[in-house]
């Protein structure tokens, strides 16, 4: 093949075979499958594993005696969707905590409302319940005025001024 | 006899011996377990098919370990 062949592309042209040298820390072996799966009605894949962190995917055409050009080609589209699986594997294993709440929450949903013994098995007292951080009291419980004495404390004292006040104002 | 070494890591022993029964008609094949790999020497019975006749054992063997989910 000529000079501008990647250094992890090996050719063999009279078995027309061509065998790419896959860094599996770069590339997940799931991406490695779904490349080699997408190619298997193309191609003849076989994956091999020389050494530790390595991976070979020896491509070989079905029809006998491919050009290099056919050759080339194949190694290069296989590199492309081994590029794309690897992408998608990263994307789902990013989105997998969003994919796995949002089934769950669709199949809860789907197990229909509770019934009956359910209900009754439910404990709906609020013994069992502990909140040291105070984080279930109202905002008007943590942060709001204090509350106004009792009447009959506050009016006595102040019973006479009030009545006097009342009636200058009129 | 076209040898073939199917790495442990990659490739599942059920499918492997899954591609041996279904190419049994068309190749004889020995296998041999070593440590690293499931060993299997192909010896297709029409030798004018042979690069085909080890393609798609290969193939066979590969597509129904990735539709199993890998290699468990």
């Amino acid at each position: 093949m000529t000079s501008d062949t990647p250094e992890n592309v090996t050719v063999e042209l009279s078995a027309g075979a061509v065998h790419l040298t896959i860094d599996a820390a770069l590339y997940p072996l799931e991406a490695v499958y779904g490349a080699s799966y997408i190619f298997v009605d193309r191609c003849y894949v076989f994956l091999g594993r020389p050494r530790e962190g390595v991976i070979v995917a020896t491509l070989q055409t079905k029809a006998a005696e491919p050009g290099e050009d056919a050759l080339r080609a194949l190694v290069g589209e296989f590199a492309n969707e081994l590029l794309s699986c690897a992408w998608r594997a990263q994307i789902t294993a990013q989105n997998r905590a969003v994919i796995e709440s949002v089934t769950s929450q669709a199949l809860a949903g789907a197990m229909g409302p509770p019934s009956l013994d359910d209900l009754a098995d439910f404990d709906f007292s609020d013994d069992g319940f502990e909140d040291p951080l105070g984080i279930a009291q109202s905002w008007e419980e943590k942060h709001g005025r204090a509350a106004p004495k009792a009447p009959a404390q506050a009016a006595a004292p102040a019973d006479e001024p009030a009545a006097a006040g009342e009636e200058g104002e009129g | 006899m076209i040898e073939l070494r199917f790495h442990r890591d990659l490739y599942a022993g059920e499918d492997v011996d899954a591609a041996i029964k279904a190419f049994a008609a068309v190749a004889r094949c020995e296998q041999e377990a070593a440590d690293d790999a499931f060993v299997v020497r192909v010896e297709p019975l029409y030798p004018k098919h042979a690069r085909r006749i080890v393609g798609e054992l290969g193939n066979y063997a590969l597509a129904r370990t990735i539709e199993r989910g890998g290699r468990r």
